[in-house]
């Protein structure tokens, strides 16, 4: 186990921004925290980090408790935080070598380091440049390199997406994947279901400073009630219909969401199949007709009673 | 070494602060130094108009008349105070002087003669009242069984005494060269606050801020070897600046160098650099803040400057300045410039001051530090 974080928690005064927070992170995998803002995402990567201090739990990176002065462990630990922090009077290169050289003494070795963060990150028309001058995702893919420059085993990365262009997010996306393919582990915090889905093999759902549920993203959806949803618009059809239609198979509730109706389906098979034999049957007229699978944002819904977003 | 060659490079790039400060000294500098020595040897009484008005009408008081209106210009007056006021407020008459009715009793106890209304202000007061005080004096010598001898204090009054001042041929360009080295490092009391403060603030600014503090917090850079190239840069920037003002001094009057006290210049500016680089440590512990740093840069610098003596000399500023003056470094600073130094035990106390200084605003700063890292 990289990480092991155990019944964690940490108050601010009346706050509690952790509690009793666990967290398992395996080598080689990338670990998805997900939850919306001011759940406690950032608050438990500094306490696993020691930039802050928590009250109560247990925390081990590499198998030895993490404290301010684990240097040995640290040399293996890079961070990519959510606010970009480069000094804004060195160029892109110095600011590269400079977080790098807190890592790596030998200079021919850093060299060796910087140039390829910079290669990674796609930076090299812009080494001489000052972060100032630098549009916004490419001070994102900046902030990456410094913290990946000296090449760690295990990386946190804390919403390096936020506000970025969509360009700039596939980029930053695709070199996530590679750092990974290369072998470090990497934790990741987003409130993007989709970033989640696209690169997580395992995710911790958190809400409130717990984690609610961790599993694969399979393993979750599996979790809750609702298995398939189909979203269908008719012409003509009246509340008894309605009523008669949640006793086809498997549905478990129908939600108007305006002219729609969302027909909710518990495990089976052959839903919509059963749904338009009974659209046939009562002679309605259907203008929409899609099935969906369930979401993470769907998961956190049934876990929470709201949307992720909120 | 990847701290401290980055915080000198920092520095550098806010080159814009120091240069802007050493280009102004060294312009100022210059061009004191290229003014010709003004030495005053000799004095010049001028003419003032000052009005007399006689109650007395004696003999002597004739006499005065006679001997001040021979130096001045007399000019009407009245009587009336409100009027003599005017005339001085109005720079009409420079003194209007007032003879009592009993102005020859007076003289002969040696009371308080006579009365004389001036601005106090002004220079020329001081030259009326000594014309009078002489005349009196004069007349009190000559006084002999009841009578006054005013033909023999009118002769002693119009006699002048040549006095010729011996002097080596270099003094003139002695106390110029003195005079220059004390301007000079005063004033780089000023300077070398001013460019400390913000030119390393400005750099530390950096260096505190809140994130990238968190990715030197979980690199595996020793905490103490970060702090010791840290350090090691403050103290090689604020070396090479002030080396810059003493190397400076050598460069616009080198050859003066063996005529003053050169090497007293020296330690005391090493001295009071050191203390002001623990004051800048203190103050970069207390605020994060560009422009609180820049503000207490300005104020501090040119403030204690002029409260202790750079900009006017300590013996015309009141006492309250410079008590205030004595809880800041640049006071003892500009003492040890001003004083006759002949070893260095003549300068120990104001020493002994800039270190006091320099270890209690390192201890505060020390205090700081810790307080914001529990934070």
């Amino acid at each position: 186990m990289v990480v092991k974080v155990n019944n964690l928690v940490k108050r601010y005064k009346e706050l509690i921004a952790l509690d009793h927070f666990n967290m398992e992170v395996k080598e080689g995998e990338i670990l998805g925290l997900l939850g919306p803002n001011g759940c406690g995402k950032t608050t438990a990567i500094n306490c696993i980090l020691s930039l802050l201090s928590f009250d109560k739990g247990e925390i081990e990176v590499f198998g030895k408790k993490m404290t301010p002065n684990s240097y040995d462990i640290k040399k293996k630990i890079g961070l990519v935080p959510q606010e970009v922090s480069v000094f804004n009077n060195l160029t892109v290169k110095e600011n590269i070598d400079y977080f790098c050289g807190l890592y790596i003494d030998d200079k021919k070795l850093r060299e060796k380091y910087v140039d390829e963060a910079i290669e990674f990150v796609g930076l090299k028309d812009y080494v001489k440049f000052y972060p100032k001058k630098l549009s916004g995702g490419l001070k994102r893919r900046l902030n990456i390199s410094c913290g990946i420059a000296h090449k760690p085993k295990l990386i946190f990365l804390d919403e390096p997406t936020v506000a970025v262009d969509a360009q700039s997010r596939n980029f930053i996306l695709n070199g996530i994947k590679k750092l990974n393919s290369e072998g470090s582990t990497i934790i990741y915090t987003t409130h993007y279901l989709e970033e989640v889905e696209m690169l997580c093999k395992r995710i911790i759902i958190m809400d409130k400073g717990r984690s609610l549920v961790s599993g694969t993203k399979e393993e979750l959806k599996a979790m809750i009630t609702t298995s398939e949803k189909i979203v269908a618009g008719f012409l003509n059809i009246d509340d008894k219909t309605i009523e008669k239609m949640k006793n086809i198979p498997h549905v478990i509730d129908i939600e108007k969401d305006d002219e729609d109706y969302i027909i909710k389906f518990e495990n089976g098979v052959n839903n919509l199949s059963n749904l338009l034999e009974f659209i046939k049957d009562n002679n309605l007229t259907y203008t929409k007709l899609h099935s969906q699978l369930p979401s993470l944002n769907d998961v956190f819904l049934e876990l929470t009673g709201k949307e992720l977003r909120d | 070494m990847t701290v401290f060659k980055y915080f000198i490079k920092i520095a550098l790039r806010n080159k814009g602060v120091i240069l802007s400060y050493t280009i102004i000294f060294f312009i100022l500098s210059i061009l004191n130094g290229s003014n010709p020595v003004q030495n005053k040897n000799d004095f010049i009484e001028t003419r003032l108009n000052i009005g007399i008005i006689d109650n007395c009408n004696s003999e002597l008081s004739n006499g005065l008349r006679d001997y001040l209106g021979k130096r001045n210009n007399i000019i009407d007056t009245m009587s009336d105070e409100e009027y003599i006021k005017e005339q001085i407020f109005l720079e009409i008459a420079d003194a209007v002087i007032i003879i009592p009715e009993d102005f020859d009793e007076k003289v002969i106890n040696k009371e308080n003669s006579i009365k004389i209304y001036n601005d106090d202000r002004k220079i020329e007061s001081l030259q009326i009242q000594n014309q009078v005080n002489k005349f009196l004096t004069f007349v009190n010598a000559t006084y002999e069984r009841g009578e006054y001898n005013l033909e023999d204090v009118s002769f002693a009054l119009d006699e002048k005494a040549k006095v010729e001042l011996v002097e080596s041929s270099n003094n003139a360009s002695d106390n110029s060269a003195a005079a220059w080295f004390k301007y000079y490092y005063n004033f780089t009391a000023y300077v070398i606050m001013a460019i400390y403060i913000s030119s390393i603030g400005l750099v530390m600014t950096d260096f505190r801020d809140e994130n990238i503090q968190s990715r030197r917090k979980i690199s595996s850079k020793k905490f103490l070897q970060f702090n010791k190239e840290m350090y090691l840069g403050q103290l090689i920037l604020a070396s090479m600046i002030t080396l810059v003002f003493i190397l400076g001094s050598i460069l616009l009057k080198g050859k003066y160098i063996g005529e003053v006290n050169f090497g007293k210049y020296v330690i005391n500016t090493i001295v009071f650099s050191f203390s002001i680089l623990c004051l800048t440590f203190l103050i970069n512990n207390i605020t994060k803040n560009k422009f609180i740093i820049n503000a207490l840069s300005t104020v501090l610098s040119l403030g204690t400057a002029f409260i202790s003596g750079v900009m006017v000399p300590q013996e015309f500023l009141g006492e309250k300045t410079l008590m205030i003056a004595k809880f800041f470094p640049t006071y003892y600073f500009v003492k040890i410039n001003e004083m006759r130094v002949n070893s260095f035990l003549d300068m120990k106390f104001e020493i002994f001051m800039q270190l006091l200084f320099a270890v209690v605003f390192l201890l505060m700063g020390l205090y700081f530090s810790k307080t914001s890292q529990k934070a």
